[in-house]
């Protein structure tokens, strides 16, 4: 009956095709503007639907009556068999452009209608705003969601060329990986944390020759962190079985942390070409008493020595330097720690040892690695010494300024050492970088 | 962090269309998909068409570096990616003769390649390894700068559509049986071959193109052949051979093409054609030979002339006409048998479909006018014409301009100049 009606309304005596939306919504089209449709041709053909009002051809679900409007307008152009490829290629170009949710919900729609050319067009388009973004405006356009965990980001790029810095980086992302795993896995953890704590309270007052003992219980919280890194550091060591170069780090990291806490090494090494740290150690109530500084600046004069000798001298030999520092090292806390440290630095020790040996025998396979361990080592170096100084300048700060709060004394002294420990900062980020520029590769 | 209400608008879309997204990217972005988000991380893996070009890695000026990086760059990339591989393309020149390009073909060769694509460096070719011809549904092959060995007991690929080779190096009766032994084989292409000598034997080949110095060419069973582009170059000892040859390479290469729509021949083709030409009757006519392009026609030379008058007589639903002459001005004045053109005005031949002309590099030698007023006589339809004087030509244009002008012509066409 409608049918009739529409053949009176319209002049023109062309034939229509009727087609109903997932939502309902029923349209008609030309005949030829249809058929040039396959999965509309198909349908009309096979089933004979789509002749009236009734009986529409019922569209898949992903046309919506929008969508359905703009691939009929395509339809409509194209299936007119007069146009040059050039007017053709050109009224793509135009049609194309539009947002990128259109975009995509037209290619949907297209595909679910089996219209191969728009598939295509639509495709190109679509690979056309993808090609040459970075990862963050790609998700950003196509409202991605960013879920994968910074572990999975963090997995070795598969495509990154070899350079040896990248593989550097990589290694150190796996380090942080695993200390991610650690990390999640003492969470749970809660008891052990306890009896552990205890012992490195000791070793925190003691080395920083306060006496502090009032608030051990918040102090244990913020210990928890440092201690699961000197946790990590000795675990990764004695775990670690990929490669002889990443024992020597994780053999290393042990025998250079041990002036304290000591943010993961994964992140000091991440900045390795830019010299940022950042202390995450927020320790408190940590009287930190004029004497030490002295001894520290000693140490530290010490080191600092080693390292300039280690610029200028050859590798086996700094190797040799830096097992024998390494078991210096360890009579300081050797003396302070309770026996459960004391199995953290054998442990360390049996590392460097393996790691010499290990590393003597590659030395001869890969020049290569030689070269950026090298460096890596002497990075190692440089920043555990930072570090070390800037734990001691930001003990030297708060005690100051807590002194000066509570108990008003003079702060003058408090303020010399920060000025010390500043220097003393100083000159050994301008070694850092003099390092960097006379190991360039 | 985003807007979450948002939806995620296109890792839902069906997996051909990813693909179809993926593989028109460079393979080097694609790969890096799969840190957009966890639907994206093996998207790419299953792409089924992997093109690798220099573009792949970024770019360092150390030979050796590129080489391992690009070496290493392909190799993860196959490790990783699982399904099936249909396309593999190789385009790079940092790469020779490695052993790791055997490693890439042993794992393709277990993948269901289909199309496989090398060309590499100059350097040491690239010798084709074993695994190569156990490729069993290798449809498109396109070598460069290769060796090429095939075992004994390789019967031939039987679903190979295309082949390519450009600048390989093989024993000559190894061409010959591994055309003879793909029986789908439609479009051949080979280049720069060293005096070869070829009878061509493939029952389905449509698209033919040959370049390079050929010895003896026989197209002895091509008889679905529909386009043709041929370019010899002849050096002087072929050319002796030719002359010793008796038999007539007209009907040698062209005598069994019925179905011949598009040919076109470059450099010495008419002159190959030229040998041994009798002026025997015709054999075959072309019933759809619509388009002809043939350069470096010499209009000296009388047996090129009856070539190419062979050519177009024989083609009454000819639509184009291209045609370009390499006459020695100076020699070709002298033209003895211009008798030939009488002869000819007599037959009646008609090109009743002829639309389209082109001649370029007219030395204005008399044969070449005679042969353009016979195209003008016959065209009723022509639309164009187009003449080109060759560039030496400086004197006589104008002379060459009136002649033209003046020649009578069976339809109201544009001669262009």
């Amino acid at each position: 009956m409608s049918e009739g009606v529409m053949a009176v309304v319209k002049p023109e005596m062309k034939s229509y095709i009727w087609l109903q939306t997932a939502d309902g919504s029923i349209q008609q089209v030309e005949e030829e503007v249809a058929m040039f449709c396959p999965m509309i041709c198909r349908e009309i053909i096979q089933t004979g639907m789509g002749s009236s009002k009734n009986y529409a051809i019922s569209l898949p679900q992903r046309v919506n009556p929008a969508i359905l409007g703009l691939i009929l307008d395509y339809c409509r152009f194209h299936q007119v068999p007069g146009r040059s490829n050039k007017e053709r290629k050109t009224y793509d170009e135009k049609f194309i452009r539009m947002d990128t949710k259109k975009l995509c919900e037209l290619t949907s729609a297209a595909d679910s209608l089996q219209l191969k050319p728009l598939v295509d067009l639509t495709s190109r388009a679509l690979a056309r705003i993808i090609e040459g973004k970075t990862p963050e405006e790609i998700r950003e356009t196509f409202h991605l969601p960013d879920d994968l965990t910074e572990e999975e980001k963090l997995e070795p790029l598969r495509n990154i060329t070899d350079d040896p810095r990248i593989r550097l980086l990589n290694r150190l992302y796996a380090r942080k990986r695993k200390e991610l795993r650690e990390r999640e896995k003492l969470k749970n953890v809660e008891v052990e944390e306890e009896r552990v704590d205890e012992r490195s309270v000791e070793d925190l007052l003691t080395f920083i020759n306060g006496g502090d003992g009032e608030s051990k219980g918040s102090r244990t919280n913020k210990n928890k962190k440092k201690n699961r890194r000197r946790r990590d550091q000795p675990k990764n060591s004695s775990s670690e079985a990929n490669g002889n170069h990443n024992k020597e780090l994780d053999a290393l990291s042990p025998a250079f942390h041990d002036s304290g806490a000591s943010p993961s090494k994964s992140t000091k090494l991440q900045d390795s070409t830019s010299v940022s740290f950042s202390p995450k150690l927020d320790f408190d109530d940590a009287d930190i008493d004029d004497d030490l500084d002295p001894a520290m600046k000693e140490e530290l004069d010490r080191e600092v020595e080693d390292f300039a000798r280690r610029l200028n001298s050859h590798w086996p030999d700094r190797m040799q330097e830096i097992l024998s520092l390494g078991q210096e090292r360890r009579l300081l806390p050797m003396s302070i720690n309770g026996d459960g440290s004391r199995r953290y630095s054998t442990a360390a020790l049996s590392g460097l040892e393996d790691a010499s040996m290990q590393f003597a025998a590659t030395e001869a396979v890969e020049k290569l690695a030689i070269f950026s361990l090298q460096q890596r080592v002497s990075i190692f170096v440089c920043f555990n010494i930072i570090q070390m100084q800037c734990f001691i300048l930001w003990e030297s700060m708060y005690s100051g300024m807590k002194k000066m709060l509570e108990k008003r004394r003079k702060t003058e002294n408090s303020r010399m050492t920060t000025w010390a420990n500043m220097l003393i900062l100083f000159r050994d980020c301008c070694l850092l970088l003099l390092l960097l520029v006379t190991f360039q590769p | 962090m985003g807007d979450l209400m948002e939806p995620d608008l296109i890792s839902d879309l069906p997996q051909s269309i990813i693909e179809s997204i993926l593989t028109r990217l460079p393979i080097r972005d694609a790969v890096r998909t799969s840190i957009l988000s966890s639907k994206w991380r093996y998207k790419w893996a299953s792409i089924t068409q992997l093109v690798f070009d220099e573009k792949c890695v970024p770019f360092c000026s150390d030979q050796d570096f590129d080489e391992k990086s690009l070496i290493e760059f392909i190799t993860r990339a196959l490790f990783l990616h699982e399904g099936p591989i249909h396309k593999f393309q190789l385009t790079t020149s940092y790469l020779q003769s490695c052993p790791d390009i055997d490693q890439w073909i042993l794992f393709l060769s277990r993948n269901d390649i289909k199309e496989l694509a090398l060309e590499l460096g100059e350097g040491d070719w690239f010798r084709v390894p074993a695994s190569l011809f156990r490729c069993k549904k290798l449809t498109h092959l396109e070598l460069f700068r290769c060796e090429l060995d095939p075992p004994p007991s390789f019967k031939g690929f039987l679903f190979m559509k295309n082949l390519t080779l450009h600048q390989v190096s093989v024993y000559p009766d190894v061409i010959e049986n591994l055309i003879s032994s793909c029986p789908l084989l439609e479009n051949l292409s080979l280049s720069y071959f060293d005096s070869l000598t070829l009878n061509i034997n493939a029952p389905n080949l449509k698209y033919l193109f040959l370049e390079g110095e050929f010895r003896d060419i026989n197209l002895e069973n091509a008889p679905l052949l529909s386009s043709m582009s041929v370019a010899m170059y002849m050096t002087d000892d072929n050319f002796e051979h030719f002359e010793q040859s008796s038999s007539c390479n007209f009907d040698k290469f062209l005598g069994g093409l019925p179905r011949l729509e598009t040919l076109t021949g470059h450099i010495y083709f008419t002159k190959y054609l030229s040998i041994g030409y009798d002026l025997g009757k015709l054999a075959i006519t072309y019933d759809h030979l619509k388009v002809i392009e043939l350069y470096q026609v010499s209009f000296e030379d009388m047996k090129e002339i009856y070539v190419v008058l062979r050519l177009v007589t024989s083609s009454p639903n000819l639509e184009e006409l291209q045609i370009s002459g390499s006459s020695n001005a100076l020699v070709a004045m002298e033209a003895p048998d211009l008798d030939l053109w009488e002869k000819e005005s007599h037959s009646k031949c008609a090109l009743e479909k002829l639309k389209h002309v082109k001649m370029t590099e007219m030395s204005s030698v008399p044969h070449e006018m005679e042969f353009i007023k016979f195209l003008l006589c016959r065209s009723p339809v022509l639309e164009r014409m187009s003449i080109t004087p060759c560039v030496y030509v400086m004197d006589g244009r104008l002379n060459m301009l009136i002649e033209l002008v003046r020649f009578r012509r069976a339809c109201s066409s544009k001669i262009k100049l």
